[in-house]
């Protein structure tokens, strides 16, 4: 937030241009503080983003920012370079202080959250720990004991995934509502007004859907995630450009883990075993002759690791 | 040494004052197609808004002697638009006092949000719909924009709690 | 010569014509081409067609109409008023083109320079005559380019008239001259009534000929540049004193069809990198990028 740094004189102010919930304005009524912006670190890379916290409910919210080439703003009798466009938006926090349960876990232990979510760089993540309902949050993503009327957390992966996958499942259906272009095949032309929905396929929506969730979670968990909700693998043209840590993960999927089964080579077994799930289902009724089997997939991954 | 600064500047909050937000001024609100490289105050009202036209396909207007053509857009359904400046120094020592007198009656945060070293932030204006400019073509449904200003609703539905089992 | 539609609106462009004379439908005619204000960095530029029957160009000529530029101001009038008396033989019709119109024309994604913009305004008023029914047989056309090429495309466009352009056609042919005086008179007045569509408070009218090479043209240009704005719509942005004035003493401006360097491609991904360079290793997802949108950094 280094914005502020540069002085100048009132008259050469920069102006933020921001669309807010509408009932963040009751906030005022409260208190006459309560609204802060503060860095956390942002699931998805680490690195540090805004998000705004209001500590008059408290909510935690989300800021993203509408940035194009070649803009600028006139806000009544001034000019406001950069043409920026911010969006505070609800967040669920489960997604930041799955960060920090993630990294927590490779002690490999039960902690209690206040050991758990501490962050020298983010040192404001602690207002994390103020937010409603986080014992009910808690659950979806990690096993709990108390001990001492002191409960203590432990990340499970097995419930995140499940978690997740409800994510998935409540974005897919908001994508059709709303009517997202999620097509594989048209990517130059962004948006449909109708028409387009019916033609794109179930197996779009989970992807675009997974797709979307994994902006809110490390790397290695949204492959996990793309496993569990059996993705075949993208045609290329359709993948974020690759990164410098495209290659698949160094590490083997935890032996300990249940989703060791997924590393089969046996797919039918799997179908067996496990109750179906919507995205699942959405799946399994696409015709996938002529998409790479699910076999090659996990088999050229194994060919990778070794 | 560069880094310590940058860490510290970071953990600077930004306090976003709530009263300002209740009954900001309307604001006019333009976004045009081009990168003007300056922040301050500039004649809008004298050159620009009195030479935009209704035409057939929307609105007209010209800048810099290229034509735009622009149309309203509205805030998503359940937002505000607000434009927001941060408070000055000398700006803050006035406001800082009176903030202090009017606190005692009201609600304390439930600890010392603000430390003297963060920054303070006020809505200036509020806004529930702006124009936006095209050059030479109305920017349309297709426009990035169009598409970014259907983020709440699906942000929502990515946020929203999950059921339960 | 009611120029009130142009006062309303002179954002754009703006027709104006007599009423046809009767005589006009059924005889067949003369018809000249001028422009006036072609070359001056202010105000309108101004086409004006004229015709009358062959049977009457001696009566045009008798008016004693010559080459507008050889006229004053106050004979240019007194020339005009006389053509509307005689309007039971003489017709005229004119467009005035703004210099908002000449600047975006020029300045377009797509340029659309002076000579096409003449050629096609200069066609629109022999057609516009043909529509409203005179028997034109004649076009007489004071060049703008290469009488050549000029008098080739025209001739194509109307290849039941015959068709004739020439340099200064204005000194050679009445009909001509006459369409001059329309065209200057009309541009004259645009002129010295111009309503600024900028709400300007201090506004200096004193603006000389409105060439680029007058002192007290370029004097005015310097004095009403904004920072920001540039000029007034009055002025032809399009025109190399006004860009040069604009290059020293205005902002940079930056358009998406901009000349500079590395605009698309690489750049913009590389922006989402731009606040720190180790930053995220992924790109957001497909529907952020679709839509400008990314988490915000700074504040």
């Amino acid at each position: 937030m280094a914005r502020g740094a540069d002085g100048g004189d009132g008259a050469r102010v920069w102006q933020h241009v921001f669309l807010l919930p509408e009932y963040l304005k009751d906030a005022s009524k409260k208190t006459k503080s309560g609204l802060v912006f503060v860095k956390l670190a942002n699931p998805c890379s680490g690195e540090g983003a805004i998000y705004l916290f209001n500590m008059c409910l408290p909510q935690l919210f989300e800021i993203k920012v509408f940035k194009e080439k070649n803009r600028s703003w006139f806000i009544n009798e001034s000019v406001q370079s950069g043409g920026l466009l911010h969006f505070a938006t609800p967040m669920d926090p489960l997604f930041l202080l799955l960060h920090y349960l993630i990294k927590a876990d490779k002690e490999g232990k039960f902690q209690p959250l206040d050991q758990v979510v501490m962050d020298d760089m983010f040192p404001d993540c602690i207002l994390l720990l103020k937010l409603p309902e986080l014992e009910k949050l808690l659950r979806h993503v990690t096993e709990e004991k108390e001990i001492d009327k002191k409960k203590y957390y432990k990340y499970s992966k097995e419930k995140t995934l499940k978690w997740l996958e409800k994510k998935v499942n409540q974005t897919m259906a908001a994508l059709k509502t709303n009517k997202v272009n999620v097509s594989a095949r048209v990517q130059s032309t962004a948006f449909f007004s109708g028409g387009q929905v019916s033609s794109d396929k179930e197996e779009d929506y989970v992807r675009y859907a997974h797709g979307l969730i994994s902006d809110y979670i490390p790397k290695q968990l949204s492959d996990d995630l793309s496993k569990y909700l059996k993705l075949p693998e993208p045609p290329a043209s359709v993948r974020n450009p690759p990164s410098k840590k495209a290659k698949l993960s160094d590490e083997p999927v935890q032996a300990k883990e249940d989703y060791t089964k997924f590393n089969s080579k046996d797919f039918k077994t799997v179908k067996k075993n496990s109750k179906m799930t919507a995205a699942q289902k959405a799946l399994a009724k696409v015709d996938k002759s002529g998409m790479k089997s699910i076999d090659s997939f996990f088999g050229a991954k194994h060919v990778k690791k070794k | 040494m560069e880094n310590s600064y940058e860490e510290s500047i970071d953990k600077r909050r930004v306090h976003l004052r709530p009263d300002t937000l209740r009954d900001p001024a309307p604001v006019s609100l333009h976004l045009l197609p081009c990168e003007v490289p300056v922040n301050r105050p500039t004649p809008v009202g004298c050159f620009f808004t009195p030479a935009i036209r209704l035409g057939p396909d929307g609105l007209e207007a010209s800048f810099r002697g290229r034509s735009l053509r622009g149309e309203e857009v509205v805030v998503p359904p359940g937002f505000v638009g607000y434009v927001m400046t941060e408070e000055k120094a000398e700006m803050l020592v006035g406001k800082q006092s009176d903030h202090e007198r009017e606190q005692q009656e009201l609600v304390e945060p439930p600890e010392a949000l603000e430390r003297d070293f963060d920054r303070f932030m006020g809505a200036t204006a509020s806004f529930s719909s702006f124009t936006v400019w095209g050059l030479e073509s109305i920017p349309g449904p297709d426009a990035k924009l169009r598409g970014a200003l259907s983020w709440p609703s699906l942000a929502a539905a990515i946020h929203a709690q999950v059921p339960e089992d | 010569m009611d120029l009130s539609e142009l006062e309303r609106d002179n954002t754009g462009r703006c027709r104006l014509s007599s009423p046809v004379p009767p005589v006009c439908l059924k005889e067949p005619c003369v018809l000249g081409v001028d422009e006036a204000g072609r070359g001056p960095v202010l105000g309108p530029m101004v086409y004006a067609i004229c015709y009358c029957p062959l049977s009457r160009l001696e009566d045009l000529e008798a008016l004693k109409v010559a080459d507008s530029k050889t006229l004053s101001e106050s004979e240019r009038d007194r020339l005009f008023a006389k053509m509307e008396e005689d309007k039971d033989f003489v017709g005229w019709a004119l467009d005035v083109l703004s210099p908002n119109l000449i600047s975006t024309s020029m300045l377009g994604r797509v340029k659309y320079n002076l000579n096409a913009l003449s050629h096609d305004t200069a066609t629109g008023l022999v057609q516009f005559a043909l529509d409203q029914g005179v028997n034109v047989a004649q076009v007489f056309v004071d060049t703008v380019g290469l009488p050549e090429t000029y008098q080739e495309r025209l001739q194509q466009r109307f290849p039941g008239i015959e068709v004739t352009v020439k340099a200064k056609a204005d000194a050679l042919y009445p009909v001509v001259s006459a369409a001059s005086i329309c065209a200057k008179v009309a541009r004259d007045r645009a002129v010295k009534n111009w309503k600024f569509v900028e709400k300007l408070p201090d506004l200096d009218t004193d603006y000389g000929s409105g060439y680029p090479n007058d002192p007290k043209t370029k004097a005015w240009l310097r004095k009403h540049v904004d920072p920001v704005f540039g000029f007034p719509q009055f002025v032809r942005f399009s025109w190399r004193t006004a860009q040069s004035i604009l290059e020293s003493e205005a902002e940079d401006v930056m358009w998406e069809d901009s000349e500079t360097g590395n605009q698309e491609g690489p750049g913009k991904i590389k922006s989402y990198f731009s606040e720190s360079p180790q930053s995220c290793p992924r790109l957001p997802h497909r529907y952020f990028q679709e839509r400008g949108l990314k988490s915000a950094t700074v504040l």
